[in-house]
């Protein structure tokens, strides 16, 4: 399809470049305990950019049987009204691409009944009195192709792979909710589900008490999944598009040392095993790690060709493109690591708090914040209410606080990290351990 | 079509068999700063077909290419006999539904030149620049769609809607050295072309308002009394009550039952809640939902009590009660899970105003429009786009970085005051839940004042 749709773009534009996807989903929904929904969907969609008389244009299509003239004639209008640009379409890659797994037989080849054993093993061993459970499977087999007039070219298969499940307790009035997920390229073993079990019941074990929060400046252990809030603001600064825009707090801070120096961020699309792993991004851009953070000092920000030709830079290889819209800039995995000094024992722990806790008097293991996103995220400042999160008294978690509101700014907080935790792991498409952090606004009522 | 979806539908192995079609024709043109990003136009189609077969579970299969509609429908039977259930699943009772129901389409989108909404952008964009030389990013965007919708079930019910959409809005990004802020302005209508030409003056509101903000405080940490103005009170009834009033939450939750039991008190009989898919001309606004049912005004809370609940026909069944028509799908990549449409808070006392609220306030916070809002049901977060601290009674300084935590049980019974200056806030972005964003909402509330409320923030 990419061929006869850059065939037909040739001569009649400057330069075009196109993405063909085909996704194939099966999923198995479990409510309340019981299975209650199986289902399958298919979707095509080819994305077309042009940049005729030097403006750039876009059109996508989900038909079967795409029209290329039809799908170019809307791209050329798109970039009548474009912006003037000078896209460096990558050649034909001399080396052979980043040979990265990203399809697994065994991911592939589940079948509808491997879906539902993995989910009612997750069913079993969560079950409890008091507690609904919901778990979804779902499973994705993925085609991509991509390619430009420049005569650079890329194909790979792709698998996916995400168990949830989720417990909601209800007692009286009060309402807790527990979260988490395995999310690979290759199915889980059943090592990896009970992970999952244990992550999930160490949570809901040490929620059953409920204690009054504390009040104050006080140190906080962002667990992986607690720490969005904190991490949010960096991505978006790390964005080349943001720095463009003149928006981004960490534009002209290259080189200079912003964060503790154990701290390090690394946007990797070559880690083995991850869903969003890939030898080649959406612009025909071969895939290779980049340096976000470097010991505490800004390394580099990601780009995609546009924002790389404004900024007058190389692509990072962070070309993201759906069906519809242009390429945008996107991360692929990033990860998250402390270097050096005290961070905690090399043994992983699968406790709460990764181990952080000994030296804490009283504060706070924060979970999951409610409304993470929502506020002024670009300046680094957060404030959300605790959705999960665990009071800390002298070493200890005493119980889950309840009716409280975590405050601070992601930049000031992580100036100086005061540990991070030996329980790295991988949510989503993000991996990073526990961070102690200090100083963090507690108030409650 | 209908012909088309009503033959696949009569070949159908299965119990129960609906199959919805849609074709989605959009454009959309976006703003980064001075420069444009994108204008294109796109269409977008597929198929969604979804069975129910005796003592089985749901099959479901969505599609982009029509031609696998037979195919899919098989497949969808298949999946369906594959889930096996002690428990049938019962959907309730829905008369058989045949209309053609067109909304005003109020200047068709798919009339009008790309170039004339890339300047209608441009214009609202540069209005936002142009206030100061302290807005140094922007981020504004049209969209506008036209959905044609076809729906056919084994139980007769036929439909075909016309849906059109227009969204436009813009976020100004104030900068004053290391301190940036934002204002943001956002208009959704489930109409056309006509109603979004003359906002030039509220996106200069909110560009000057990021600059504003630069030189304001963030709020101390704490609990306050608090005024909600009109669009904050919305986003505040859509998180902390409506969800808890989406059947799915407890139809199959005896716990979660119980705790919603009707008739149950919630709130000062000052307060009344509802949820209206019927309303005219709203974003939420549906004839129908996406099970074929009609929508509806459906009262939720009524003088503080628990009166009522959203459905889709499954949900209702379970619990005994009628389908509200809240069943809805963002499109046909997903199936229809009981959603809210147009949801409100009823105004107090004609001729109740702000200054009735504020009056005997000694120190509190007046919360201003919204970023947004989140719940997990008993917590709940809203997040104000400014906010001004009360003194004595009178609006005083400016305040940034406004969140409020709340709780169901206690914020809720907390609203002592209702003002009668009721309005529809049309916003554009919409609701998420279960992987299912942006549905269109609209969300409706005059002031309302909360005698304590905890806000986040330095303490």
């Amino acid at each position: 399809m990419i061929e006869r749709l850059l065939e037909r773009a040739r001569g009649k534009v400057d330069n075009a470049d196109t993405l063909w996807r085909r996704e194939e989903h099966t999923s198995v929904a479990f409510e309340s305990g019981r299975l209650k929904a199986a289902g399958i969907s298919e979707e095509t969609g080819l994305n077309l950019r042009v940049v005729a008389n030097g403006r750039m244009g876009v059109a996508g299509t989900t038909a079967a049987e795409p029209d290329p003239e039809a799908l170019l004639a809307r791209a050329r209008a798109s970039a009548e009204l474009g912006e003037k640009v000078e896209l460096a379409f990558p050649t034909p890659s001399p080396q052979s691409l980043p040979p990265i797994p990203t399809y697994f037989d065994r991911t592939a080849n589940a079948s509808l009944d491997d879906l539902i054993r993995m989910g009612k093993l997750l069913v079993e061993r969560l079950a409890r009195p008091d507690c609904q459970i919901n778990v979804a499977v779902e499973r994705e087999i993925a085609e991509t192709a991509v390619g430009n007039t420049a005569g650079a070219r890329g194909e790979y298969r792709a698998t996916g792979i995400a168990v949830a499940a989720d417990i909601t307790r209800i007692a009286g009035d009060d309402v807790l909710m527990i979260y988490d997920q395995y999310v690979g390229a290759d199915v889980p073993s059943d090592a990896d589900l009970e992970m999952l079990v244990r992550s999930i019941e160490m949570r809901l074990t040490a929620a059953l008490t409920v204690v009054t929060p504390p009040d104050g400046a006080l140190p906080v252990v962002f667990t992986p999944a607690g720490l969005a809030a904190v991490v949010l603001p960096l991505e978006q600064a790390l964005s080349g598009k943001t720095v463009l825009q003149g928006s981004s707090p960490l534009a002209g801070k290259v080189g200079e040392k912003v964060f503790d120096e154990r701290l390090s961020i690394i946007d990797d699309p070559l880690t083995p095993g991850r869903p969003l792993s890939r030898p080649i991004d959406d612009e025909c851009v071969p895939s290779r790690a980049t340096g976000l953070v470097e010991h505490g000092t800004v390394g580099r920000f990601v780009y995609d060709l546009e924002t790389a030709a404004r900024a007058k830079t190389q692509s990072t290889g962070n070309g993201r493109r759906g069906v519809f819209g242009k390429p945008r800039i996107g991360y692929s995995n990033i990860l998250f690591r402390g270097s050096g000094g005290t961070n905690g024992s090399r043994e992983p722990t699968h406790g709460l708090g990764g181990g952080l806790l000994a030296d804490i008097a009283d504060g706070l293991i924060v979970d999951d914040l409610i409304g993470v996103g929502q506020g002024n995220v670009i300046s680094g400042a957060f404030s959300h209410p605790v959705g999960l999160a665990y009071r800390v008294q002298r070493g200890e978690i005493t119980g889950r606080v309840k009716d409280a509101a975590v405050a601070g700014n992601a930049y000031d907080l992580l100036k100086k990290i005061g540990g991070f935790g030996s329980d790295g792991r991988w949510l989503g498409a993000r991996w990073s351990p526990s961070l102690l952090l200090e100083g963090v606004s507690v108030a409650s009522r | 079509m209908k012909d088309r979806l009503a033959a696949a539908v009569k070949k159908s192995r299965a119990d129960y068999t609906e199959i919805r079609v849609e074709r989605t024709w959009s454009s959309a043109v976006a703003f980064r700063g001075r420069r444009m990003e994108t204008a294109t136009v796109s269409e977008d189609q597929g198929g969604f077909v979804r069975v129910l077969n005796n003592g089985c579970g749901w099959g479901i299969a969505s599609f982009t290419s029509l031609d696998e509609l037979p195919t899919m429908v098989t497949r969808a039977h298949e999946l369906s006999r594959a889930v096996r259930l002690d428990e049938p699943i019962r959907l309730a009772e829905s008369a058989p539904q045949t209309r053609d129901a067109v909304l005003e389409l109020d200047g068709d989108v798919r009339g009008i030149a790309l170039s004339e909404k890339k300047k209608l952008l441009d214009r609202y964009n540069s209005a936002m620049l142009s206030v100061s030389d302290l807005v140094v990013d922007t981020q504004s965007s049209y969209r506008d769609e036209v959905s044609e919708v076809w729906f056919v079930n084994s139980e007769g019910t036929s439909l075909y809607q016309l849906r059109p959409e227009v969204v436009v809005s813009g976020t100004a990004i104030g900068r004053r050295n290391g301190t940036i802020e934002k204002g943001l302005e956002s208009i959704g209508l489930r109409k056309g072309w006509n109603s979004v030409q003359s906002f030039d003056k509220q996106f200069a509101v909110v560009a000057q308002r990021a600059v504003d903000l630069l030189s304001a405080p963030g709020v101390r940490g704490g609990a306050y009394p608090v005024i909600l103005d009109n669009e904050l009170a919305g986003v505040f009834i859509h998180e902390a009550f409506g969800h808890l009033s989406e059947a799915d939450f407890v139809y199959e939750n005896p716990q979660a039952r119980e705790m919603m039991t009707l008739g149950r008190r919630f709130g000062k009989p000052v307060l009344n809640v509802g949820d209206n898919g019927a309303a005219s001309g709203l974003r939420g606004t549906l004839p129908y939902d996406d099970e074929g049912t009609p929508t509806q005004d459906t009262p939720l809370i009524r003088e503080g009590i628990l009166v009522g609940r959203l459905h889709s026909r499954e949900t209702a069944a379970k619990l005994g009660e009628q389908p509200t028509g809240n069943a809805r799908a963002i499109s046909f990549r997903h199936p229809p899970i009981v959603r809210m449409t147009n949801t409100y808070i009823a105004p107090g006392k004609k001729g109740t105003g702000f200054k009735d609220l504020i009056s005997d306030i000694k120190l509190g916070v007046y919360a201003c429009g919204a970023f947004g809002g989140q719940t997990m049901l008993e917590n709940f977060s809203f997040t104000a786009g400014w906010g001004y601290m009360i003194r004595d009674g009178q609006v005083a300084e400016l305040v940034k970085d406004v969140v409020l935590a709340g709780n169901l049980f206690q914020t809720l019974d907390r609203i002592d005051h209702i003002a009668g200056d009721f309005t529809w806030n049309q916003m554009g972005g919409g609701c998420g839940k279960g992987g299912q964003f942006p549905l269109p909402v609209t969300e409706g509330a005059p002031h309302v004042r909360i005698e304590e409320a905890l806000i986040g923030g330095d303490v």
